[in-house]
């Protein structure tokens, strides 16, 4: 940098700290007791448009609409996880709450540490080392039936594929996981059980990308599978399902995206199955501010809309829509329980 | 360094002082890359709406425990600061060796990731053995696996001459994806469901500084929550032993002298081969006794946390800005790892991201090179107006040595 440019850019830094100053000398008092809330993202990041974000969503709307400070810290690598949940507990916040399923270590951890914290947790549980519950009395568990939200959009592919309205006509559906962990696994089992419901012959193939951050590496499966014939691909792998969807658009074929609306990823999206994790945080937060704090497992389903599907970028036929309302309707009743395990793992 | 502090004597009548100036130069130059980039990143928060002030206080908050807010306490920042820096130390020593033999280590990742899943296997496979077997056992396993990593690149380097730079970044990706098939469904995974490993046996962790307890209560807070851990006091030996092998071993003077001058360092009977070779082997072990220290004294099991680790790159900024030598990579480390822990309480108190830190670190790194250049600008016509060396100075080699110099600039500081 030229010398005369660099004191240019000092006086400008130190003139913005002046300014700065100036204005910081006004915080916002605050003499009630406000309810504070910790929310630490996993690795995705806020802008995954997926659960990160959702959670955020959900935040945001409790602080406007229940008075709350809430605060949030993006965890950037895995070695976050417990400073950043520590950070929120060790300033005695009323809830801290780790999103994902990757952090259940973490909050087994901390919540034994910090017992009068309350603590949520979407996705898992708090687990010791070996991956077994702690049942610790100050986590509250947000779970979700992800496989109801895969059978309506396995329903949306099965009746597709069997009137012959997929760009390839092949009989041939897929998708895509991050990893082979529950959350993801329970919207393959759905999808795959549901879309076989509708159109028997109908093949699925599943891979995994074993990554939720890289849309490259989720590219890869995807074109691997659109080349074997796959023409409806949904992704259950976060930020880098977005390489799922694109990968769906460079080939013309159909993509369903996951966990938010995502049909503004891109053209190809013709359905999301949505996870309402900003639900959840919303609710989690309502009962700690109510008292109502509950430990251990709450379950977001398609009976208490906790979980459901959005149409996108395609109209779907008529046909589509009744077998979505017919599946919806034996869902919430009980007739129908979409499967938790990928049904016959080993057959496509 | 002995070779050029001769060759300065030689050259100019009271030896000590431009080795000094150097030094202070150098210095100069790392000081104000740091503060270059903090004034750069004020006028990026200020102008993205923020404010640069309490930006800055939450961050030293969150990596010193110093000048808090929000209730911070300053003995857990202290110890996450230390936790983060820890790695950074060790993986720095292994960026800075190859360094001085003019190579260039940008798989202290993947060496780090390697010496991670050896510690990891024997710690899982051996849990029974008592402490005073399996902890060194698994440090040592980590070592080697590291050694292993970094000796491919070695022999490849001294035998076919294939590109350090090329094939460290090659098996950096190598080294993930082996992690990736080890604990999502290959022999290390915990079980179906998990992308972790089974967690090492009790004999393998390295033990905390302070007791592991969630009941006894220091600082007001449970003394659990510090996670400070010996693998400092191994990290600081193992800066302690870069400086004395490099300036007080045969061994060292093989490196520096490879690194200043291949051709002058064959002509004085040094093996070239022999000593690229070792010296990616001891850099190897370095950074593998990182990833094993952290299995071993923080994380317990190998986790997906090191699918996107970055301390093995950032390593490579810690031995730039430590200048190469032992105290400065120590403290590099100490501001990595600041920073690191400062970002999570600057989103926290200040609203501010943290992706500022990586920023921060960008632009540090950024202006280090660039008034490299500058530097290199300024010396060049300086040695083509030095008529009065030794003629047996080719110039070329001079100047090599020179840009070398520069980028070590170590006179006077180790």
């Amino acid at each position: 940098m030229h010398p005369g440019l660099r004191i240019v850019t000092a006086l400008a830094a130190a003139g913005a700290l002046l300014s700065a100053c100036g204005t910081s000398g006004t915080p916002a008092a605050s003499p009630t007791k406000t309810i504070k809330v910790g929310l630490v993202t996993d690795i995705g990041g806020l802008n995954d448009k997926s659960f990160n974000h959702l959670a955020y969503l959900g935040l945001t709307k409790a602080k406007t609409d229940l008075g709350i400070q809430g605060d949030v810290t993006e965890s950037h690598t895995g070695d976050d996880y417990i400073p950043n949940l520590t950070n929120f507990a060790s300033k005695n916040y009323d809830l801290v709450i780790g999103v994902g399923f990757l952090m259940q270590q973490a909050i087994g951890t901390v919540s034994g540490q910090f017992p009068s914290v309350h603590f949520a947790i979407i996705d898992g549980v708090g687990t010791d080392a070996n991956g077994n519950d702690l049942k610790h009395s100050n986590v509250e568990s947000l779970v979700f039936k992800e496989q109801d939200a895969g059978a309506l959009v396995g329903t949306i592919s099965g009746v597709l594929e069997k009137d012959g309205l997929t760009p390839k006509k092949s009989h041939k559906i897929s998708a895509v996981g991050g990893v082979s962990i529950p959350p993801v696994n329970h919207y393959i089992a759905g999808y795959k059980w549901a879309a076989k419901m509708q159109d028997p012959t109908v093949k699925v193939l599943v891979g995994y990308s074993n990554d939720f951050t890289d849309p490259a590496k989720c590219s890869g499966v995807a074109n691997s599978q659109i080349s074997q014939g796959a023409d409806i691909l949904f992704q259950v792998a976060g930020g880098c399902g977005l390489g799922v969807l694109q990968a769906a658009g460079q080939a013309k074929v159909y993509s369903i995206g996951v966990d938010a609306d995502q049909k503004s990823a891109d053209s190809s999206v013709i359905a999301s199955a949505l996870k309402r994790v900003d639900v959840a945080t919303y609710d989690a937060i309502k009962a700690v501010k109510d008292g109502n704090f509950q430990s251990g497992a709450v379950t977001f389903s398609l009976q208490n809309d906790g979980v459901g599907y959005q149409a996108d970028n395609i109209t779907l036929p008529a046909d589509v829509m009744a077998a979505v309302q017919d599946m919806t309707t034996k869902i919430k009743a009980g007739t129908l329980t979409p499967p938790a395990d990928i049904p016959d793992p080993t057959v496509p | 360094m002995a070779a050029s502090t001769t060759s300065a004597g030689r050259r100019a009548p009271a030896p000590l002082i431009p080795s000094i100036r150097r030094a202070v130069r150098a210095l100069a130059v790392r000081l104000g890359s740091v503060v270059f980039a903090f004034l750069l990143g004020a006028v990026i928060v200020a102008a993205t709406g923020g404010n640069p002030v309490a930006a800055y206080q939450a961050l030293i908050c969150g990596g010193f425990g110093l000048l808090c807010t929000g209730g911070e306490n300053a003995g857990l920042q202290i110890s996450n600061t230390v936790v983060f820096l820890t790695p950074l130390i060790m993986t720095g020593v292994a960026v800075a060796l190859p360094f001085r033999a003019g190579l260039f280590n940008i798989g202290a990742e993947g060496q780090l990731i390697v010496g991670a899943i050896a510690c990891t296997a024997v710690g899982v496979h051996f849990a029974t053995l008592p402490t005073a077997v399996l902890l060194p056992l698994v440090l040592i396993a980590g070592m080697a696996a590291g050694a292993c990593w970094a000796g491919v690149v070695g022999v490849l380097k001294a035998t076919t001459g294939a590109h350090e730079v090329v094939t460290t970044i090659m098996l950096n990706y190598v080294a993930q994806w082996l992690l990736r098939y080890l604990i999502i469904g290959g022999p290390l995974q915990l079980k179906n469901g998990f992308s972790v490993s089974s967690p090492i046996g009790a004999g393998a962790h390295l033990p905390r500084l302070l007791p592991n307890s969630n009941t006894l209560i220091i600082f007001g807070l449970p003394a659990s929550v510090y996670r400070i851990h010996t693998g400092l006091l191994v990290a600081l030996a193992a800066a302690a032993i870069y400086a004395f092998v490099l300036w007080r071993t045969a061994f060292g003077y093989e490196v520096r002298a490879v690194g200043q001058s291949q051709k002058a360092a064959r002509y004085a009977g040094v093996s070239v081969r022999r000593t690229i070779i070792l010296t990616m082997l001891v850099s190897g072990a370095f950074a593998g006794l990182a990833g094993a220290v952290q299995i071993a004294a923080v994380d317990h099991n190998l986790t997906d946390k090191y699918f996107a680790d970055t301390t093995g790159f950032d390593a490579i900024a810690v031995a730039l800005l430590g200048l190469g030598t032992a105290a400065g990579i120590v403290l590099a480390a100490i501001l990595f790892g600041a920073l690191h822990a400062g970002g999570a309480v600057m989103q926290a108190d200040a609203g501010i991201s943290g992706n500022l830190v990586y920023v921060l670190q960008a632009l540090i790194l950024f202006s280090i090179a660039a008034n490299f250049l500058r530097s290199l600008k300024l010396r060049l016509p300086a040695i083509g107006r030095a008529t009065g060396t030794p003629a047996a100075e080719v110039p070329a080699t001079a100047a090599v040595a020179e840009v070398r110099a520069a980028l070590h600039d170590d006179e006077g500081i180790a």
